[in-house]
């Protein structure tokens, strides 16, 4: 008998997340050093449509378990669900994405099984023998390979960290498999008044222009304080169809709206060219960026995790590198202006 | 109300990390510098302002660490903490948010609680963990991300919204006792004051070694640490400033970047 992976699938109006299918990508992991079946869990309170999907896609069996009262996401309730089915059948593995929700409640499903957590996984290795599940720490900094001797072990998957399954193994995002997977469907008539759903508010980045522009430049906590943020807005001013965006923290600070943060939860944008300065590369925040088309990144830290993604780096010091650069730009420009006798102001 | 903020002591964001020799954990290194998690300054701030809002409300800070991050706590109390207590860990290798949420509610269970909060997350370790750990061991709600909270005036219930992707918020009616988790920007944290400052040093810490409570298994065990390969996809400019700004216009402009 091998071992068992659950997935707890996610899924919004409808459509499964792409992290579902990350999560499977993770799942063929484990299933690669420790042979085992792996299943499907997707929990709502209208399960049918994202289940038919996840079967056809996969060809994973897919439990669909339909809570009348879990039209929105419910910790109390996705835990309460979720420890009663998991104590039922026992599963080894429990994969939930590390997103809003699963990072809510993956730490107490662990628990109230009597199991491990693991949060933030990226990647999964044997080492010596031994299945190991490796995370980041330190910002980025350092990695950690964890292992456990008492499961079940709950993880939940950096979203953006594994490539999503496909049945051709291509990168373009799942179509169909030949054998579609077998949907088990249960209803589950569960409540609690611990926790009362009252409704969503939009978030203060909806309409934001930046999902528009062509070329954003953005800073971070490296700019240091609010006033340096006009070293971001000069930059951007060099280039068409540009806007300025920012790391979550210099939102919280005041220094700009939110409807410029870059990231998970700010706007997910896609540019021909993004401009990181001073900015660390935080998960959350690369998983907004990392589809542009091109990535410059300032730095003063060669270690910096944005070095990673990005395909220029720079290690400087933002407040002497772009007054700089933009300085040099425009010395190149004017002189060029000067041979083609445009005899017209860039800056108009 | 009764609130309890957890705490704890972090080495500040831009010190570097080694790895210790074992492999098992980091070395500080002597130039190290340490502070309050980041994202625990919101706790202790929202706390305070429930209890600015709420007359007779009580403020506890709690840590789980070494001798040295009672710094900590000071500081918690140089916020305006009302008391703060240290649960001792002596030791030196990886500690699991499951045993530091163990620990916590052991220590927290049966006196009366009304709200337990913690940052979202440790800025070292990153887990996000211990919050809702600690509400599972209590049996009470829990929610993260929290980025607005509003008790109920019959003090059964909390109004908060947390947020999700994309920075919508979801809203709740969450039962008392329970746990939040702060998402940033919450609040401003104050800064705490000199007056402030001296009165802390004169407090008490309640200290409470961690060999009292119940013996644990961790659960996970800590493989390896090591810093990531550096698997740059993109090219690190070389030379002086003048030639990095050289090459980057050059490389926009090939690219049409910027003409
Ligand atoms: C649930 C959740 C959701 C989140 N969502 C988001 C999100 O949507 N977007 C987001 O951005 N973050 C988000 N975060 C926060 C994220 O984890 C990081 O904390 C944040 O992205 C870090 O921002 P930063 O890079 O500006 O700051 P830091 O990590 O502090 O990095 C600052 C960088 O500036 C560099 N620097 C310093 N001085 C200079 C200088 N003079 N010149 C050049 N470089 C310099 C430093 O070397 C460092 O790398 C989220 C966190 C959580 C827990």
């Amino acid at each position: 008998m091998g071992k068992k992976t659950a997935i707890i699938a996610e899924h919004h109006n409808g459509e499964i997340s792409t992290v579902t299918y990350e999560l499977l990508a993770l799942a063929k992991g484990i299933q690669e050093s420790e042979a085992g079946d792996i299943c499907f869990f997707i929990l709502g309170a209208d399960t049918e449509k994202p289940a038919q999907t996840l079967s056809t896609r996969t060809g994973e069996p897919v439990h669909a378990v339909c809570i009348p009262g879990l039209a929105q996401y419910n910790g109390a309730l996705y835990k309460k669900a979720l420890s009663a089915l998991f104590s039922r059948t026992p599963f080894d593995y429990i994969l939930a994405p590390h997103s809003s929700s699963g990072m809510d409640y993956a730490p107490a499903l662990s628990m109230a099984l009597g199991g491990s957590c693991i949060t933030g996984v990226k990647d999964v290795v044997r080492t010596d023998g031994a299945l190991c599940f490796v995370r980041s720490l330190f910002g980025g900094k350092l990695s950690a390979k964890l292992t456990t001797d008492t499961g079940p072990l709950v993880l939940t998957l950096q979203p953006g960290a594994l490539k999503a399954f496909s049945p051709e193994g291509k990168s373009q995002g799942p179509n169909q498999v030949s054998n579609q997977g077998t949907i088990e469907r249960s209803v589950l008539d569960i409540t609690d008044d611990n926790m009362v759903y009252a409704g969503t508010k939009a978030s203060p980045s909806e309409g934001s222009d930046l999902a528009r522009a062509d070329v954003i430049v953005s800073g971070g906590r490296g700019i240091r304080d609010a006033q340096n943020y006009n070293h971001i807005e000069m930059l951007a001013r060099l280039f068409p169809r540009s806007a300025t965006g920012g790391s979550r923290p210099i939102c919280d600070y005041k220094w700009i709206p939110y409807s410029k943060q870059v990231g998970i939860t700010g706007t997910t944008v896609s540019p021909k060219l993004y401009i990181a300065c001073g900015i660390s590369g935080a998960p959350q925040h690369v998983e907004g960026m990392k589809n542009a088309g091109f990535i410059v990144a300032v730095n003063t830290d060669p270690d910096a995790p944005v070095f990673q993604i990005a395909d220029v780096c720079i290690v400087e010091d933002l407040m002497e590198f772009i007054p700089f650069f933009i300085e040099t730009f425009k010395q190149k420009r004017r002189k060029k202006d000067e041979r083609n006798d445009l005899g017209e102001s860039f800056l108009a | 109300m009764k609130i309890l903020v957890c705490v704890k002591q972090v080495m500040e964001g831009e010190s570097p990390v080694r790895v210790h020799d074992s492999g098992k954990w980091i070395n500080p290194c002597a130039s190290a510098r340490f502070e309050m998690n980041p994202f625990d300054t919101y706790a202790v701030e929202e706390a305070l302002q429930i209890r600015e809002n709420v007359p007779g409300t009580l403020v506890h800070a709690v840590t789980v660490g070494p001798e040295s991050s009672r710094d900590t706590l000071r500081r918690a109390l140089g916020m305006g903490a009302d008391e703060a207590v240290h649960i001792l860990d002596t030791g030196t290798g990886y500690r699991p948010p499951f045993l530091t949420a163990s620990w916590i509610a052991a220590y927290a269970g049966g006196k009366g609680y009304d709200l337990i909060l913690t940052g979202i997350m440790s800025a070292d370790e990153m887990n996000g963990q211990t919050g809702p750990m600690i509400a599972q061991s209590l049996s009470i709600p829990c929610a993260s991300a929290v980025l607005y909270e509003k008790p109920g005036p019959d003090r059964t219930h909390i109004s908060i919204e947390r947020e999700i992707e994309g920075g919508a918020r979801d809203m709740f009616e969450v039962k008392l006792p329970c746990v939040l988790t702060l998402q940033t920007g919450i609040n401003a944290p104050r800064y705490p004051s000199l007056s402030m400052v001296l009165r802390a040093r004169k407090k008490e810490i309640t200290v409470i070694p961690a060999g009292v409570f119940v013996d644990q298994e961790p659960g996970l065990r800590l493989h390896s640490l090591y810093s990531p390969q550096k698997q740059r996809k993109g090219i690190l400019l070389k030379g002086t400033m003048e030639e990095k700004a050289k090459q980057l216009m050059d490389i926009l402009a090939q690219k049409a970047l910027l003409t």
